[in-house]
């Protein structure tokens, strides 16, 4: 569903990522790890086009799309729920979540969209009139999930859902994002927090300074010395 | 008494007209992030548009604006597509440099074509008055007010009701997330800048039925704009209605109390109060009472 194949991305004269590769299948849940710095959300937004590779290849569903326009990418079924949320905070929630429904592919199906992620979220509709800016930061957080969700997208993308949230809203958040892979949405998740996204993803890649220095399924990293040490505490 | 509210009426008229030279700038900074230097330019070429036409082919000014709109979104698409889409990225005095510029080169041209003649447009609509309440009231004033005051409700509906105007705010609050969305960008620059100088444009043409004017027309404006578009808080257009309103309140009852020539004085001295004292302007207050 997702291939990328040494990717190099940089920012002026620095360099972020030096050569990743992996691979995302139809259906799954598939964690990416990595402490801070690492250079998970440059990945993220390499993926999404809202940067330039310097070199290697993103493919989504066999289309080359290491030069395509954001647009392109979101009519082509790839959504990102951006680290930070960035909602459009002066807006109220039902304005957000409509413009996730923005591209081509999810205009016609406005309205369907909308009562299908009001009933994963039920929180969310109760709020729907309010202005997304004052809401606290779990609400924020499935907002910005069901905004992702209204392009249709068959890809979805999380950079670090759980940040800054109590560890019974990280669970409803997890439990949501279950919910949405077990009706067809494949995941690529990008996660600090590598207990809990252990927990939901069958695979994961290790990303440390630009590099993938590991890769394997849920039990081969639990068991990895690097995992262990580095990201349990074990 | 009949003092005191023909000075609130005088003032609330001047205030419909106010915003309506306002909105244009806020809306370019609201997307854009630029401050629009050139708009005294396009105010005067928008009156300019409106006096020829009448004057060359006896065009009402009235219905100057089915032109003048359509006329100047084009031109400031244009303008966008070939010159601010260069420094939107950069700092911020590369693009304010580079409309003063503009600005410049419209004055110039306007000398060009029409010399620096003051130009005047006169039409029994514009000479006509009527009494309200033994009050004395133009109706051109009027007519401009109400104009303004419709301007405010078409733009707050397209901005709110419509998919485009929805975008258009969306870039506004957060460029990235309008990308991941798959909102073109670049296309909502070019159509908010153009929707921002049609604004201006109409605008210019309003106050061609209620001032002479040259090439030079704007600038005093200009300083009143800027006064306005801090008050609102620079990106919202209700913000800009009370900002407007707050302005003109001032400057109607300062003028009692003060020469007509210090009229000026009163937009600079508000501009510094509220850069000191509200840096983020009315809709910043109304911002931070609706959180609470
Ligand atoms: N716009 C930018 N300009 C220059 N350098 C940047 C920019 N964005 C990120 N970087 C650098 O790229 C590196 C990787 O950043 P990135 O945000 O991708 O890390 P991350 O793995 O997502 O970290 P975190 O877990 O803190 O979110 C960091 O060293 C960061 O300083
Ligand atoms: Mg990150």
């Amino acid at each position: 569903m997702l291939e990328i194949e040494r990717l190099q991305v940089g920012y002026g004269e620095i360099r972020v990522l030096e050569g990743c590769s992996l691979h995302v299948d139809r259906g799954e849940i598939v964690a990416l790890l990595g402490a801070n710095g690492a250079g998970k959300t440059t990945l993220m937004r390499a993926i999404s086009r809202l940067i330039d590779p310097i070199a290697g290849s993103i493919s989504l569903e066999g289309e080359d799309i290491t030069r395509a326009s954001a647009a392109h990418v979101v009519d082509a079924g790839l959504a990102q729920v951006p680290e930070g949320r960035k909602l459009w905070p002066e807006m109220t929630v039902e304005d957000n979540l409509l413009l996730g429904a923005f591209a081509r592919r999810a205009r016609p199906q406005t309205a369907a969209s909308l009562a299908e992620v009001y009933a994963i979220f039920p929180r969310v509709k109760e709020r729907r009139r309010q202005i997304a800016g004052t809401l606290s930061g779990g609400e924020q957080q499935m907002v910005a999930i069901a905004r992702g969700l209204m392009s249709q997208p068959s890809l979805l993308m999380l950079d670090e859902p759980s940040l800054g949230l109590a560890p019974i809203i990280v669970a409803e958040v997890f439990a949501s994002i279950r919910k949405i892979n077990a009706s067809g949405t494949t995941v690529f998740l990008v996660e600090q927090n590598v207990a809990g996204a252990l927990e939901l993803a069958s695979r994961g890649y290790v990303l440390e300074t630009g590099r993938i220095v590991m890769e394997g399924s849920r039990e081969q990293l639990l068991g990895s010395e690097i995992v262990r040490k580095a990201y349990l505490g074990l | 008494m009949q003092d005191t509210l023909a000075t609130l009426i005088s003032a609330l008229l001047a205030a419909g007209l106010y915003a309506t030279m306002s909105y244009g700038l806020a809306l370019i900074y609201g997307v854009l992030k630029v401050i629009n230097l050139a708009n005294a330019g396009v105010l005067m070429l928008g009156a300019y548009v409106t006096w020829w036409m009448w004057d060359a082919f006896h065009v009402d000014p009235l219905l100057a604006p089915i032109v003048v709109l359509p006329l100047f979104f084009l031109f400031g698409i244009v303008l966008e597509r070939v010159a601010v889409r260069r420094v939107i990225e950069q700092e911020p005095i590369v693009s304010l440099l580079l409309l003063f510029g503009v600005w410049l080169i419209l004055q110039n041209i306007a000398y060009a074509i029409w010399t620096g003649d003051t130009r005047s447009i006169e039409t029994p609509f514009i000479e006509s008055t009527f009494k309200l309440g033994g009050i004395q009231l133009a109706w051109p004033r009027v007519y401009v007010f109400v104009a303004g005051a419709l301007t405010l409700a078409v733009l707050q509906l397209f901005l709110t009701k419509t998919q485009f105007g929805r975008a258009i705010r969306a870039v506004s609050q957060d460029r990235e997330a309008a990308r991941l969305a798959g909102i073109d960008v670049e296309r909502i620059y070019a159509v908010a800048f153009g929707i921002g100088i049609a604004l201006s444009a109409f605008a210019g043409s309003l106050l061609s039925l209620l001032f002479p004017f040259g090439p030079d027309f704007g600038q005093a404006l200009q300083l009143k704009s800027f006064c306005i578009v801090v008050l609102g808080g620079l990106d919202s257009f209700v913000g800009v209605a009370f900002g407007a309103i707050l302005l003109s309140l001032a400057e109607a009852f300062g003028l009692r109390y003060m020469a007509a020539s210090l009229q000026n004085l009163i937009s600079f001295v508000l501009l510094v109060v509220v850069l000191i004292a509200f840096p983020k302007g009315i809709a910043g207050i109304i911002r931070s009472l609706r959180r609470v």
